[in-house]
C-alpha cells in the first residue's frame, strides 16, 4: 500500500508536462527503469524545431536497483542530474534546510544536495562529504520534501551528473513544456512522429500506465485483507465457542436463576469486544512495527529512521481503520456464541451430566 | 406461593429410546411448609424440581403457579419468576467463580434491578446469616464445599423469595456438614416463613420435613 502511495505521489512530477524518453524505456509515472538513452544535444535540437515546444529540460535519472551482485526490489536512493535553473521543474516547492544550505551553481564539478532521509540516514550535513563512483562531491543543501522519492535523491546539476555516472551527453528524461494553445497530446503526437526513436508520455498516459499497477495492488490489498477477514471472524468465533462451552454451567445458572437473555448474550459480547479491544490495540502496535521491519528490510533503510515517520508509514487514519476492525471482528465473531449462551438452559445441561 | 404438578409426565429421547424421567406425578407445596423428593440417583428428582422451578416444561400434564399454567407464560415472567420469586440451590454449589462470596449474593438483586446500595447492606446480611461475614471477600476457590453451599443458600434468598428449590444440596458435603446445611435450610424455611423443596437420596432428611415424597423410576408417590 505504501509502494502504491509513493507513486501516486510521483503525480507531483512533471505535471503538466509531457515526458520524452527512449522508445525502449519502461516507465513507471516520472522513472525510466533500465538503461536506454537519449543523445541529449541532438534530441533537444530536434524538439525545439517542432511546433508547441516552449521549453525541454533534459534530466538524467539513475536507479541503482542492484547493490553488486544483489539485486534489489525497492531501491533505496536515486540520483537526479538536471540543469540548475530548471530545479523547480522537478523540485516544486521543495526547500532546502537551514539557512546555511544552497542548491548546487551549475557550473560546478563537485557540488549537489541530498534528500531530507539520506541525509539523516548518514548524517549528512551543509559542508559534508559524499563519495559516488570514486567522486568526491561537496553537500551544499539538504532537501526538505515529504515526497519520498526525492528524500531518497541526490540532487547534482546534469553535468555533473552525466561525469559521475559516465554518462556524457546523454539523458533518459526529456520534460517538454507545451506552449499555449498546444494539447499535450497534441505535442506527445508530433514528438513521436518527428523523432522516431522516442516515446512521449502525457500526464494522462503515465498515470493510465501506473494506474493499472496501483489498482492491482488495491485488489491483492483488498484480497489479502478479506481472507484476513475471514480467517480472524472464525478464529474468534472459534475462541468464543470454546470460553462460552467452557462456562456453559455459569450460563445456565444465570438461566436458572432467571437472568434475562439480553444480559447473557451482553455479558458474552462485552467479552469478546473487550478482546477485540486489547487485541487491536496489541494487533496495530505490532502491525505498525512489521510494517517499519518490513519496509527497513526491503529498502535497508535503518529501522530507528522510520520510527520518527511512523505515521508517514502507516498512516493514523489506517490505524484507526486496523483498530475499528479488529474490534468490529470480535463483536461479530461473538454474536453466535453470545446467542449460544444466552439459550443455554439449567435442565439441558443436568441432563448432559447425567 | 402455590405450585401444584397435575399428573406431569416428562419424556426424553435418547438415541431411539425414549425415557420417561417422570410418570404422571402429582405434587402439591402451598403455605410455607418443608417438602423432600427423595429417590435414589436417576430416580427423576432433578427433573421434576427443574420443573417446578419453570426450568424445564412437562412432555405432558400441567405446573400451575398461584392457578396459572405455566405453558401459558412467556418466557420472560417464567423468568421473572425465577428471578423474584423463586430462589435455587444446586448439587454442586454453581457459584460463580470470578465472583467473590459477596458478589455471587448480590448477583441475583443486580439483575433484579435493585439499586447497588441495597445490595450489597442486603448480601452482607444474608452472608451474615449463614455465617460467612468473615469470608465475603474470598473467591469460592478459597471456600470449602460446606462455605460454598452456605453461599449458594445465602444467593438462593438474594431476592427474597417464596420459595427455595434445592436439588440436592448436600450430594457433595460430608455427612457432618450435611447436617449442618439441611439446619439451614429447616431454619430458612421455619424463620422466614418459606416453602422448601429438597430433593435428596439422604432419607435422614426425612426426618425434619414437613412432607416426603418418593421417587422411584420417575414415578412419585406421598409417603408421609
Amino acid at each position: 500500500m505504501r509502494y502504491a502511495k509513493v507513486i501516486e505521489e510521483m503525480n507531483v512530477l512533471f505535471n503538466g508536462r509531457v515526458m520524452v524518453v527512449d522508445s525502449g524505456s519502461v516507465v513507471i509515472q516520472a522513472i525510466p527503469i533500465g538503461r536506454s538513452m537519449l543523445p541529449q544535444d541532438y534530441t533537444l535540437k530536434q524538439l525545439h524545431t517542432i511546433a508547441g515546444v516552449e521549453e525541454a529540460v533534459p534530466i538524467l535519472f539513475i536507479t541503482p536497483i542492484g547493490v553488486g551482485e544483489v539485486i534489489r526490489v525497492v531501491p533505496d536512493n536515486f540520483s537526479i542530474g538536471i540543469p540548475v535553473e530548471h530545479w523547480s521543474s522537478i523540485l516544486g516547492s521543495a526547500t532546502l534546510r537551514g539557512t546555511s544550505g544552497r542548491f548546487p551553481a551549475n557550473d560546478s564539478c563537485a557540488e549537489i544536495a541530498v534528500g531530507c532521509s539520506l541525509a539523516d540516514q548518514y548524517g549528512m550535513a551543509v559542508g559534508a562529504e559524499v563519495v559516488i563512483n570514486d567522486y568526491r562531491l561537496n553537500v551544499t543543501g539538504v532537501l526538505e520534501t515529504k515526497i519520498a522519492m526525492l528524500a531518497r535523491s541526490f540532487i547534482m546539476p546534469l553535468e555533473l551528473a552525466q561525469n559521475v555516472y559516465n554518462q556524457q551527453e546523454s539523458v533518459n528524461i526529456i520534460t517538454v513544456k507545451p506552449a499555449s494553445g498546444y494539447s499535450q497530446k497534441d505535442l506527445a503526437d508530433a514528438i513521436k512522429q518527428e523523432i522516431t526513436f522516442t516515446n512521449a508520455l502525457t500526464d494522462e498516459e503515465r498515470n493510465d500506465m501506473v494506474q493499472p499497477v496501483i489498482a492491482q495492488v488495491g485488489l491483492w490489498n483488498l484480497g489479502l485483507e478479506t481472507v484476513v477477514f475471514c480467517m480472524s471472524l472464525i478464529l474468534v468465533m472459534t475462541v468464543t465457542i470454546m470460553s462460552v462451552s467452557e462456562r456453559r454451567r455459569d450460563f445456565a445458572t444465570l438461566d436458572a436463576v432467571g437472568a434475562p437473555l439480553s444480559y447473557v448474550f451482553r455479558v458474552v459480547l462485552l467479552e469478546s469486544s473487550l478482546i477485540g479491544v486489547i487485541g487491536g490495540i496489541l494487533g496495530v502496535a505490532f502491525g505498525s512495527f512489521t510494517a517499519l521491519a518490513m519496509a527497513s528490510l526491503y529498502t535497508s533503510i535503518p529501522l530507528a529512521q522510520f520510527i520518527p515517520s511512523i505515521f508517514e508509514v502507516v498512516p493514523p487514519l489506517y490505524m484507526a481503520e486496523m483498530f475499528v476492525a479488529v474490534v468490529g471482528i470480535c463483536c461479530l465473531g461473538g454474536v453466535v456464541p453470545a446467542v449460544g449462551a444466552a439459550r443455554t438452559r439449567m435442565a439441558e445441561v443436568l441432563r448432559a451430566e447425567y | 406461593m402455590k405450585i401444584v404438578a397435575s399428573e406431569v409426565t416428562r419424556k426424553f429421547r435418547v438415541g431411539s429410546a425414549e425415557v420417561v424421567a417422570v410418570d404422571h406425578a402429582n405434587l402439591e407445596i402451598g403455605a410455607p411448609e418443608f417438602v423432600a423428593v427423595v429417590g435414589p440417583s436417576g430416580s427423576g428428582k432433578s427433573t421434576l424440581l427443574n420443573m417446578l422451578g419453570l426450568n424445564d416444561s412437562p412432555t405432558s400434564g400441567k405446573i400451575l403457579v398461584d392457578g396459572v399454567d405455566a405453558a401459558s407464560m412467556s418466557n420472560v415472567s417464567r423468568r421473572k419468576m425465577r428471578l423474584l420469586r423463586m430462589g435455587f440451590v444446586f448439587q454442586n454449589f454453581n457459584l460463580f467463580p470470578t465472583l467473590s462470596a459477596l458478589e455471587n449474593v448480590e448477583l441475583p438483586m443486580a439483575l433484579a434491578g435493585k439499586p447497588q446500595e441495597l445490595q450489597r447492606r442486603e448480601a452482607e446480611r444474608l452472608l451474615l446469616s449463614v455465617g460467612l461475614e468473615k469470608r465475603a471477600s474470598h473467591r469460592p476457590k478459597q471456600l470449602s464445599l460446606g462455605e460454598m453451599q452456605r453461599v449458594a443458600i445465602a444467593r438462593a434468598l438474594a431476592n427474597d423469595p417464596e420459595v427455595v428449590i434445592a436439588d440436592e444440596p448436600t450430594g457433595e458435603l460430608d455427612s457432618k456438614t450435611a447436617e449442618g446445611i439441611i439446619g439451614l435450610l429447616v431454619e430458612v424455611g421455619k424463620r422466614r416463613s418459606k416453602s422448601v423443596i429438597v430433593a435428596t437420596h439422604d432419607e435422614k432428611v426425612v426426618s425434619v420435613v414437613d412432607r416426603t415424597y418418593m421417587i422411584r423410576d420417575g414415578k412419585l408417590k406421598l409417603e408421609s
